[in-house]
């Protein structure tokens, strides 16, 4: 009884839809829809998104990964014209390439009526080079109009059975309707990695196949001529096939604050684990994080590179030969690389020249100058490891795979503790990685090849420390000294901002960036010294920085320095907000009041934070005689705040805005 | 320190004793103020063109730049556009340490190679090859040495010695050698504060510029091209794509494209036409078919752009761009004119240079100019003028895009200069009309009606397509002074007949005005104010220009509670100066209503750079004035 009616549903269901979605067959209804009925503000939604990718055995070449897409596009309006162009990436790489085959596209729009299709002119599919390993295909339809819908099919041969593209269920606009299919035979099998919001769960089967090998066989008898016959032989297999049915998948929309949005993006990804071809060992790729590490560390761009010596041993026994406290050769040793080495703007965990000629040219990819570094290191017999990462711009590897990471830190273990380095960022320090490497959780690898999860994000606060004196004048008008004192990443933002930078421009920003202030007497105290915090002053004057009303002035005792805005616009938000960093605001203001004026109200001292402690705010001012003393201390005390906090934090920001916009008022003796 | 000493020396010595140009690989030897705010100094640009004839031109080049700090890095500019009729035939680059010492080599086989396809733009056959450096040492030195033969001579590249901002040049310099079938012109501009040093002898033309300060980048300045001192080249006789031509006049030019491109592909079959016909035939005259005809275009068509071979310059025929329904600027603005044609209303292909620089023809100066083509019909009172790749703007409104400046219009009798429509302060006006009424808890309820005209229509009716999340998010940034904000209502509606945009929203925010004991601060001004000051310049360098001129015309009535009293009320401002004026007025309706009242004019127009720190405190004052404050007080009933 009940497996009938799951059949009896399941025939249902192709009935109705396996009808609608063949191509070609566009419905006058869908043609006629004006406005998604998921979601109103679409410009544009698939009525059906559709890839199969499955294994064909091709004689000499053999296995090869085919992808065939069919997409039905429904055009509202004109912001959803940019979907009628189609772009493919094709990989290549020497010989092999990616080919982009049986392109068959239509538009279809409604006239008068009726349905009138257009096909797309084979000359309107433009081939573009964009690297010595990247072309891309592009065609773009014919007849584009508001309530049109383009429909098309291709499909992709490809060599590269480790590389499977994506499959992508979640996109910037509604999706209706989506099939997708993944077939490989025994041989090769994929770890299959669900990303997103989505609850996606493929159904599972399995399939017989075989291939039939042709070979000539050739026999000889003594004088006689030689004769060829051929032979025929199959050799059977199964297939493992998963396949996934959606329906109905709203919309990926953007949000401030958030770190990588393909985090959030419902998506799986096929990695190869392992193959396994009949009578032959298992060749692993990766399964388990222990797989990936073993496979990243075994090839040659990472562990033999981590192991070469030879071209840095000198240098680096002249750096330290007199040193012998530990942390003091890791400072040396990775001040010394940051010195020496460039980073030529490459991700990646592999080295590309290798270690040695990168030491030699001073130019290296993230790999070759971590990983020089983590050898120094070991050499100076620091206990110091590699660390892989995936940049904010990677997302977050949640699952084990290769290219899960892309980046390669190092670090070394102290009983005191862990100490993370990245050599790449000339002003990048312990513990404190360049902005792009804060990225959840990186995997630390042993000697021996294992590897455990290491937090990323940086334990220790980062302050902004302002102190401020000013006199503010009858005319509203501020006059005062201003210094700061900037820690961690707070530090590394402004050196990265200023150091290499012409100072007068620089100097420039900064007045304008307050409307034109009158800066002078700026100085940065030792910027380069990277063991000090940044220590920031000058003197300034500022016009109008109090309401003259009557015979009263009022004013906020942050003057300037108070935060106007909101930063959080959004109503509701889906996905965590990202601060990349915990960290300290405080701001110490000593104002001398104008002569003829007393204090008539302040504000009140009081502080508010957001549930679980994840942000405090305090606020004490105080007035003596003619001066008033105010503390204001903000602090954020996660990285991460997840959305079941976005209400709170919204609500705690707000109340932030207003309590540095409260005012004082003075009024005239 | 004795070491020191001997280096220095040693370091000064072999200076001396270098000829040529090895000296410009070190650091040392660039005059001090060429290091004033700049980030790269060219310390030679030597180019040649070699007019072989007319169906060839080689050109020969090197460039050493020295690389101040990591903004310099992106004026490296070592890399080459080619195509089919380009042949690259050398290609490098040397790079040197500060101190001139040679520390890498790159050679054309090293630099990369790719599809120099832009943002949209769906196909071109244009590559470039390009060199990805990474410093390792600031201050480094760039050699580049180029050498390529192109048979489309339509492009000598002028003598443009400074082309970027913060960037120095030490010595430009530059020549022509021709052969005596083609002529040469030039035209010199800007050159009233740098010295030109020229040469010219039949067949050779030669100029040069030594030691020219970096160009600061200034807000409110004039256009680059205005300002930087250049001298324009071309030949009379080019070739392009294979076609010779030759050109003296805007007339020749004219004729010239539009008998060589423009003419032949007006073809549309006998059912478009038809339809053209029909779809007009009920329309009172000219304007409003051609007004009829634009909204056809604009239903039917998109913009996508696909450049190959004489298609860069050629438009695609019009039947083309009816079938596919897309083409790029030359197409859609080619296709219009012959449905126009079709309607038996003229109108003429146009060039201009697009962007809201408002840049002009170089009017005495007949050569290959433009970036852009839109479409002008030439109608009794005033000339329509047409953006074809656009779906949205209304008919006749270009915008900044291409408003205010000269363009080349080409007819079937030639070509002429014409000046497209200028928005003027009264064009870009808007109008507010708004009230709101103030809680006891200092919260506010507002209505507010704004209409926008002119440029101030251009910067908001992309509006109506935002969907509402991102429209609701729009106007908490426009008001983002308020906090607390929360829209309930927002109606939006674009009048392209009257090319006016109206929006009507709703919204509330809590404790909009400060409660201070028994008081309660409220800003008059809610939902205009001038946020914007210019940006301060310890000593401005270029003169000030105010591209385009507005109004704004608010009127709002605000009610607060019954038992507030006025305690204190802002006056009523008036300024008035030659960059515009500022009114305000407050009339108090009864103890508990009052009306503000505000005009805000800028004009558009130049001045002198003295004139800068006026215009900057006019920002300044008006800022003030639209946060005045009026005190309420709480009193006992």
């Amino acid at each position: 009884m009940r497996i009938s009616v799951i059949l009896l549903t399941l025939l249902v269901s192709i009935t109705t839809f396996a009808q609608d979605y063949d191509f070609g067959k566009v419905s006058k209804e869908e043609l006629e829809e004006t406005v998604n009925p998921i979601d109103s503000s679409a410009s544009a939604a698939y009525l059906y998104k559709f890839r199969k990718t499955y294994f064909q055995y091709v004689k000499e070449k053999g296995f090869q990964v085919v992808t065939e897409v069919h997409e039905r596009i429904k055009i509202y309006n004109q912001e959803g014209f940019e979907y009628a162009t189609k772009t493919v990436n094709l990989y290549k790489n020497g010989n092999d390439k990616e080919d982009l085959k049986n392109i068959k596209a239509y538009t279809y729009n409604l006239v008068d009526g009726e349905v009138e299709k257009e096909k797309l002119d084979k000359k309107a599919i433009f081939k573009l080079e964009q690297s010595k390993y990247r072309d891309q295909e592009k065609f773009t339809l014919p007849n584009i109009k508001n309530g049109c819908i383009v429909e098309y099919k291709y499909r992709v041969d490809s060599p590269y059975i480790s590389n499977i593209d994506d499959y992508i269920f979640q996109e910037e606009i509604p999706i209706k309707k989506l099939e997708a299919e993944f077939e490989a035979p025994e041989y090769f099998v994929y770890k299959q990695n669900v990303r997103g919001y989505l609850p996606i769960t493929p159904i599972k089967e399995t399939r017989n196949d075989k291939i039939t090998f042709t070979n000539m066989v050739r026999s000889s008898g003594g004088m006689s001529a030689t004769t060829s016959s051929f032979q025929s032989q199959d050799v059977n297999f199964v297939k493992n096939r998963s396949s996934y049915n959606l329906s109905n998948i709203p919309a990926l929309k953007e949000e401030a604050y958030v770190n990588n949005i393909n985090n959030y993006r419902s998506s799986v990804k096929y990695e190869l684990s392992y193959t396994k071809y009949p009578d032959s060992p298992m060749d692993y790729y990766s399964t388990t994080w222990e797989a990936v590490v073993k496979n990243i560390y075994e090839n040659p761009s990472f562990g033999s590179e981590l192991d070469k010596k030879g071209y840095y041993e000198d240098d680096i026994d002249a750096l330290i030969g007199s040193i012998s406290d530990p942390v003091q050769r890791a400072y040396l040793i990775f001040n010394f690389v940051k010195t020496r080495m460039k980073w030529n703007s490459y991700h990646s965990y592999y080295t590309n020249e290798g270690v040695k000629r990168a030491y030699k040219d001073q130019v290296g990819n993230v790999a070759e100058i971590n990983l020089m570094l983590t050898s120094m290191l070991r050499h100076a017999g620091l206990r110091a490891y590699p660390v892989l990462v995936s940049t904010r711009n990677n997302g977050v590897p949640l699952f084990p795979t290769r290219e899960g990471y892309n980046y390669v830190v190092s670090c070394v273990r102290f009983p005191e503790g862990d100490m993370l380095l990245d050599a790449t960022n000339k002003y990048a320090m312990p513990n404190v990685l360049p902005e792009k490497a804060l990225n959840w959780q990186g995997r630390i690898i042993s000697e021996h090849g294992g590897s455990e999860l290491i937090d990323l994000y940086p334990k220790k606060k980062s302050l902004n420390s302002v102190f401020m004196m000013v006199n503010l004048h009858e005319d509203g008008n501020l006059e005062g000294a201003y210094r700061s004192i900037k820690t961690n990443h707070n530090a590394l933002a402004f050196r990265d901002k200023y150091i290499d930078y012409n100072k007068e421009e620089y100097l420039e920003k900064l007045e304008n960036k307050y409307d034109g202030m009158e800066v002078s007497e700026y100085e940065v105290k030792d910027p380069l010294d990277l063991s000090k915090p940044i220590t920031e002053s000058y003197k300034f004057v500022k016009e109008s920085q109090a309401d003259i009303i009557g015979d009263k002035m009022y004013f906020s005792p942050l003057f300037f320095l108070r935060a106007s805005e909101n930063p959080f616009k959004l109503e509701e938000r889906a996905y965590p907000v990202d601060f990349s960093y915990p960290q300290v605001t405080k701001f110490r203001i000593q104002i001398d009041l104008p002569e003829g004026y007393k204090v008539e109200s302040i504000p009140e001292s009081g502080a508010f934070k957001m549930p679980d402690n994840l942000g405090v705010f305090k606020y004490n001012l105080s007035v003596q005689d003619n001066k008033v003393q105010l503390m204001v201390n903000s602090d954020i005390n996660e990285s991460i705040i997840t959305p079941a906090y976005y209400a709170a934090l919204k609500a705690y920001f707000s109340q932030l805005v207003e309590k540095q916009g409260e005012q004082i008022v003075l009024s005239r003796i | 320190m004795n070491f020191k000493f001997c280096v220095n020396i040693y370091v000064l010595f072999t200076t001396m004793l270098v000829f040529g140009q090895e000296n410009l690989h070190q650091v040392n030897t660039i005059p001090p103020e060429l290091l004033e705010k700049s980030n790269a100094v060219i310390r030679l640009n030597e180019v040649t063109y070699n007019m072989e004839s007319v169906q060839k031109m080689h050109v020969q080049g090197k460039r050493i730049i020295t690389i101040l700090n990591a903004h310099g890095d992106k004026h490296i500019d070592a890399f080459m556009h080619y195509d089919g009729n380009i042949k690259i035939k050398d290609l490098k680059v040397l790079v040197y340490d500060a101190h001139g010492n040679l520390i890498d080599k790159i050679k054309e086989s090293d630099f990369k190679d790719v599809s120099a396809v832009s943002g949209g733009t769906l196909y071109s056959d244009s590559r470039v090859k390009y060199l990805s450096h990474t410093a390792i040492n600031y201050p480094y030195t760039i050699e580049f040495i180029y050498d390529f033969t192109d048979e489309n001579t339509a492009f000598i590249r002028s003598f443009v010695p400074v082309n970027d901002f913060l960037v120095s040049v030490e010595k430009s310099s530059y020549t022509v050698n021709y052969p005596r079938d083609i002529t040469i012109k030039t035209k010199e501009k800007n050159f009233d504060d740098f010295n030109l040093e020229k040469e010219e002898v039949e067949g050779i033309i030669h100029f040069e510029v030594k030691n020219i300060k970096a160009f600061k980048d200034e807000a409110y300045s004039p256009e680059f091209f205005d300002m930087a001192p250049m001298v324009l080249v071309t030949s009379t006789e080019f070739q392009l794509e294979g076609v010779q031509t030759k050109v003296e006049t805007w007339n020749d030019f004219g004729n010239w494209m539009y008998h060589d491109l423009i003419k032949d592909t007006h073809d549309l079959s006998e059912a478009t036409k038809a339809k053209i016909k029909a779809l007009v035939k009920d329309e009172p005259n000219d304007y409003s078919k051609a007004k009829k005809i634009y909204e056809y275009v604009q239903n039917k068509t998109r913009y996508i752009g696909v450049q190959v071979g004489i298609g860069g310059w050629k438009p695609f025929n019009a039947s083309e761009v009816d079938a596919l329904g897309y083409g790029d600027c030359k197409g859609l603005t080619n296709y219009t004119l012959a449905l126009l044609q079709a309607a038996g209303i003229k109108s003429n292909y146009t060039v201009v240079y697009a962007k809201a620089s408002q840049r002009s023809f170089e009017n005495d100066f007949v050569s290959m100019q433009g970036n852009h083509v839109i479409l002008n019909i030439p109608m009794e009172n005033e000339d329509v003028w047409l953006e074809c790749t656009s779906q949205k703007l209304p008919f006749g409104f270009i915008g900044d895009f291409t408003d205010d400046r000269d363009v080349l219009v080409i007819s079937p009798e030639g070509a002429e200069i014409k000046h497209t429509k200028k928005y003027t302060v009264e064009d870009n006006l808007q109008t507010i009309k708004a009230n709101y009424v103030v809680s006891n808890e200092g919260a506010i309820d507002v209505n507010i009606h704004v209409v926008s005209e002119g440029i101030q229509y251009d910067d908001k009716y992309m509006l109506e397509t935002e969907t509402e999340r991102d429209l609701d998010k729009a106007y908490k940034e426009r008001w983002g002074y308020i906090n607390r904000i929360s829209i309930d209502e927002m109606h939006i509606e674009n009048n392209k007949t009257d090319v006016q945009f109206i929006e009507n929203i709703h919204f509330q925010a809590g404790n909009y005005a400060k409660k201070i004991g028994d008081r309660m601060l409220l800003t008059l001004n809610t939902v205009n104010r001038n946020t914007h000051i210019p940006d301060r310049y310890r000593n401005r360098i270029w003169p000030l220009k105010v591209k385009r001129g507005f109004k704004d015309v608010d009127e709002i009535e605000i009610k607060w509670p019954a038992e507030y009293k006025i305690e204190a009320m802002p006056k009523a401002i008036t300024i008035e100066n030659k960059f515009g004026s500022y009114k305000t007025a407050i009339e108090t309706i009864d103890e508990n209503t009052l009306i503000y009242k505000r005009e805000f004019i800028i004009k558009d127009g130049a001045f002198p750079k003295e004139d800068y720190d006026a215009f900057r405190n006019f920002h300044k004052e008006v800022s003030k004035q639209d946060n005045a404050k009026v005190a309420l007080i709480k009193t006992n009933l």
